[in-house]
């Protein structure tokens, strides 16, 4: 049986894993107590996400992740009417219910939605923290246990992917970049299990990754990029396939790059 | 048949001489080209007749000359192999032109002459895109390849063979290429090559050397062939436990090398005294036994050489090498250097010395530049009480801090001055001197501040104002800076028509690349009319209506030409250092940009800087953003050329000036430079980085989405600040930069 729940009481029962690289979870403790919203900025892979269900489990609040894509509408967000047997029904949007719910609303990749949709957070953002909710006439204060936060990948080279100046003024911003060598090696092995040298050489090859960042490559391999990996590894791949399939063959497309990357991997592993 | 042949062979005789008589060849000279041909073989001689036929049409002195050369590789080559390296000298002459061909009929020594035989090995040119990337990706450097005799590192360099064929099979010449650069690896993080000053001052005394390095160090050693080889055996036993633990699947590949390099070796036997001890270690590395003629003293010091390596230090490895060296000497015999290994490759301490020195001259060089124009600048009048005191706080000379005095001026000392008056071993002549010396008399003042001080009288005329930032103020220079607006004067050199000639193939796929990119399809939702009907729309509508709210009016979708509404200028930087190659690329660029815009419909203008000083900053218009892309402007285009100096800041202010008054929905700025900001005075270092950044940051609070590019082989470290995370890219070779801009462009506003 399929067990259903409604959004906003999506609570997470059981501890997430999550190891803090920095001053991380103190600062969103007192950015939550003093109301103030939050941006993760962070390449993709890098813990924002885990981080966001650590914290809504760390504080008991039910947590409202929404994926923004370029379709991603007001109404999307905030509700629409709905007729249900004749009758008009109002269904409250991901994030009016976070708001009502005084749960943790998380908007993931925010740049990837609409800038027209991006601007009905603003009032839920500055100390208003208040959600008009149009079609309905009607204006939802958040209660104090509301809280919003976004992620935001910096490394996007496009400038229609760009957070505007209006949006990202209204937030503390957490910079979230690779765990440290010693620390990403135990995220590896506490998710996926592989033994200790096995980690290590996945951290060693994506820091040989990292180094290549702007001399050839986008973006350096992301933790989750080598979690895939040591998970065909434990599964019983060979690592320097399952660094291939996993890590080099995902970053890029470039035949001289995929060449010393797969060089990289045999000489480490 | 064979008729004809000969009519073709007398033709082209008659055809050659009359081109050498043309050129002045007297008869004497002419009559000696025709009996070198004779000389050769007969179809040799064909071939040959040929290619000197079509020289002469060049330059007949080309004649002589490669004969000559022929006549000399046919010593080396048998007559098959002979063909084929004539027939690949005129290909390189059709294809690549006479220089290229000058440069392949030179190498005709044997070692060249054995690279053409032996093709089947692996050549560096090949694999150096791929290498280059893996060693920069291991050691986050910017190292960079290139071919040597031998393989060895200047510490900026790495240089190997420029080809492999010890093995038949390629990837085992691929990997000796990547076992000599992981070696050298692992020489640069263990300090091999670059001992840092604690490190040396154990085995050196003050008065060696007044900045010590490795090859003071080795001065040490009369015989210094000797310990040479004997550091790069004993580091390669310290660093080799840090290979196998950073790089283990390459260590294990390679460990099966060592056996095929033991194979060559001279067998210990032959050898005595030191060279033995040496060739028993080298011999030992290789997985070898130990053994020979002196076993004893061997055996202590392969006990040595293990001892290193469970982490020892550099110290420790240095100490090793004075007694292992002194074991050597008690050996006797002479020592004849054999000792090399391809992987291990050699240390050069005097290469390593020198870059060293080079890069030390430079940053003294710099600072030399600034004191000697100090010095030679004409007597102030004793600084005036004006507007600049209450700017700069009165300050008194410290008595323990050091002063510079020049004209009466005291200048402070920032550190980095310091060290580079302290590298060049001081200035002489009571121009540094003390606090104390110079008593309250006097306001010190910066090195930068003097030399603005020298132009702050000479404004110019007209002119725009534009204020600078002065980040040790923290504060602007008001109306410091005059720019002045050229239209750039048009030239008829076809640079531009050649360039569309030379890229036609590649501007083809770009006009489609760039046409596909404006009929990109995107179906936009909740629009008054369209193709279709927009059901989330119409749900929502209705929905709304049975509760009462007005419904609206957008139910349909329809098929979007992707609306694009930028205005992108374009920023060049033309200033002197942009000579050369960089001009041209930065020219055949915009060529290729202005096709892909116009294809595109995409507003675009460009314009060029350059300058001197503050009161001269220059800014030239080649296209403005309503101007069409005429001939005109492709003659501008034509008449791009290197100026003087690069003051980034004014151009970059007002370029947002002129975006700021254009309607887009997003505006692009994107600059073309080759480096650091500099200008004739003291717009230099971080002070113009600093303004620089500034001025791109003022342009984004403008809602102007500035990207730089830069051409710089050094990626340096500056540019992250200047630039600002995500909004420039290296291109570290000009070559590249044509095809990358449009790419780039693609990227940037998709
Ligand atoms: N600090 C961390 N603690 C625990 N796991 C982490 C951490 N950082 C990254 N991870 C792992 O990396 C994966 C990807 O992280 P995620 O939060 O999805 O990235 P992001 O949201 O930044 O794109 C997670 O599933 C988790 O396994
Ligand atoms: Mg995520």
């Amino acid at each position: 049986m399929l067990n259903a729940i409604k959004t906003e009481e999506y609570v997470i029962e059981e501890e997430p894993f999550y190891l803090p690289s920095g001053k991380e979870i103190e600062i969103f403790e007192s950015a939550y107590k003093n109301l103030i919203p939050v941006i993760m900025k962070g390449p993709t892979g890098c813990g924002k996400t885990r981080f966001m269900q650590y914290m809504a489990w760390r504080f008991k609040r039910p947590l409202i992740t929404i994926s923004c894509h370029d379709d991603l509408t007001a109404s999307d967000l905030v509700g629409r009417y709905l007729v249900r047997g004749g009758e008009t029904v109002w269904l409250d949007g991901p994030l009016t219910r976070a708001v009502k719910a005084g749960g943790f609303c998380y908007l993931d990749e925010i740049v990837e939605a609409r800038k027209d949709t991006t601007v009905v957070i603003h009032p839920l953002a500055d100390d208003r923290r208040i959600l008009p909710v149009e079609k309905l006439g009607e204006i939802l204060t958040a209660p104090p246990e509301f809280l919003l936060s976004i992620s935001y990948n910096p490394g996007y080279q496009s400038v229609l992917k760009d957070l505007k100046q209006s949006t990202r003024q209204r937030f503390l911003a957490i910079d979230f970049s690779y765990p440290d060598k010693r620390l990403e090696k135990d995220i590896i092995m506490h998710e996926t299990g592989v033994d200790d040298l096995t980690a290590e050489k996945l951290v060693n090859f994506a820091e040989k990754t990292r180094n290549l960042k702007d001399r050839g490559l986008v973006e350096g391999a992301s933790t989750r990029l080598l979690i895939h990996a040591a998970k065909l590894i434990s599964s019983g791949i060979e690592p320097r396939t399952a660094c291939d399939v996993s890590i080099t063959e995902p970053l890029t497309d470039d035949h001289e790059m995929v060449t010393a990357l797969s060089e990289l991997v045999s000489s480490i592993f | 048949m064979h008729g004809s042949g000969e009519k073709h062979l007398t033709h082209l005789r008659e055809d050659l001489v009359k081109n050498l008589r043309l050129d002045f060849f007297d008869d004497e000279d002419i009559e000696s080209v025709l009996r070198d041909l004779q000389y050769l073989d007969r179809k040799i001689g064909q071939k040959t007749l040929a290619l000197c036929q079509t020289l002469s049409h060049a330059s007949s002195s080309l004649v002589p000359r490669t004969l000559k050369r022929i006549k000399n590789a046919s010593r080396f080559l048998s007559l098959k192999e002979m063909e084929r390296w004539i027939n690949q000298a005129f290909d390189i002459l059709d294809h690549q032109g006479v220089d290229h061909f000058l440069h392949f009929i030179s190498r005709i020594d044997e070692e060249s002459l054995w690279d053409f035989l032996m093709p089947k090995g692996l050549s560096l040119q090949e694999v150096a895109p791929v290498l280059e990337a893996y060693v920069r990706g291991i050691s986050g450097l910017d190292l960079k390849i290139a071919p040597g005799k031998e393989s060895y590192t200047d510490t900026s360099t790495l240089f190997v063979p420029h080809s492999v064929s010890k093995y038949e099979e390629r990837e085992k010449n691929f990997l000796l290429y990547k076992f000599m650069l992981v070696h050298k690896w692992a020489q640069m993080v263990g300090g091999t090559l670059t001992p840092d000053a604690e490190t040396l001052s154990a085995f050196l005394t003050d008065s060696d050397a007044p900045h010590p390095d490795i090859e003071t160090f080795f001065r040490l050693f009369p015989e210094k062939d000797l310990a040479i080889d004997l550091y790069t055996v004993i580091e390669a036993f310290r660093l080799e436990p840090f290979l196998a633990k950073e790089l283990p699947g390459l260590m294990r590949e390679a460990e099966s090398m060592k056996k095929d390099f033991l194979k060559e070796r001279m067998p210990l036997s032959n050898l005595t005294g030191k060279s033995a001890l040496v060739e028993g270690l080298y011999r030992f590395y290789l997985k070898g036994d130990i053994e020979g003629p002196v076993p004893g003293v061997l055996n202590n010091a392969v006990e040595e050489v293990l001892r290193l390596g469970n982490g020892a230090t550099l110290y420790e490895s240095m100490k090793t090498l004075f007694r292992l060296y002194d074991a050597a000497t008690g050996l006797g015999g002479s020592y004849q250097p054999r000792s090399t290994l391809l992987f291990l490759g050699v240390i050069k301490p005097e290469e390593v010395s020198l870059h060293l020195k080079a890069e030390r001259r430079a940053r003294i060089k710099k600072l030399e530049g600034l004191i000697t124009k100090l010095i030679n600048m004409p007597a102030f009048e004793p600084r005036k009480t004006s507007f600049q005191k209450t700017v700069f706080s009165e300050k008194t000379p410290e008595p323990a801090k050091e002063y510079l005095l020049i004209k009466g001026r005291i200048i402070e000392l920032d550190e980095e001055t310091k060290g580079f008056i302290e590298n060049r071993g001081g200035i002489p002549g009571g121009i540094m001197v003390k606090g104390a010396d110079i008593g309250g008399a006097g306001c010190p003042m910066t090195l930068t501040e003097l030399a603005e001080e020298e132009e702050i009288f000479q404004e110019a005329d007209g002119g725009i104002k534009y204020d600078e930032w002065d980040y040790k103020r923290c504060g602007y220079k008001k109306s410091w800076c005059t720019l002045f607006e050229h239209v750039l004067h048009p030239v008829h050199d076809g640079f531009v028509d050649l360039t569309l000639k030379r890229y036609s193939g590649y501007i083809s796929v770009l006009r489609k690349k760039f046409e596909l990119l404006k009929r990109e399809p995107k179906i936009a939702r909740r629009q008054k009319e369209g193709d279709d009907i927009d059901i989330d729309a119409v749900i929502e509508a209705f929905c709304d209506a049975r509760a009462g709210l007005s419904p609206g009016d957008n139910y349909f979708t329809r098929y979007d030409r992707h609306e694009r509404n930028f205005a992108v200028l374009f920023l060049l930087d033309m200033s002197g250092s942009t000579k050369g190659w960089v001009n041209e690329a930065e020219k055949e660029s915009l060529v290729l940009m202005a096709e892909a815009l116009e294809s595109l419909g995409d507003r675009y203008a460009v314009y060029g800087f350059s300058g001197m000083t503050r009161n001269r900053c220059d800014f030239f218009c080649i296209k403005d953003f309503d101007e069409p892309y005429t001939d005109v402007v492709k003659r501008r285009i034509n008449g791009i050329s290197p100026k003087d100096y690069t003051r980034m800041g004014p151009p970059i202010r007002h370029s947002t000036k002129i975006l700021k008054s254009i309607e887009a929905r997003t505006k692009l700025f994107i600059t073309l430079s080759d480096g650091k900001p500099e200008d004739y005075d003291a717009y230099k270092g971080d002070y113009g980085i600093e303004d620089t950044r500034k001025a791109l940051v003022e342009a984004k609070e403008q809602g102007i989405y500035p990207f730089c590019i830069t051409i710089d082989r050094e990626a340096s470290s500056y540019l992250r600040h200047m630039y600002g995370e995500v909004n420039y890219i290296v291109i570290d070779d000009v070559k590249k930069l044509p095809n990358r801009i449009t790419e780039i462009y693609r990227k940037l506003t998709t």
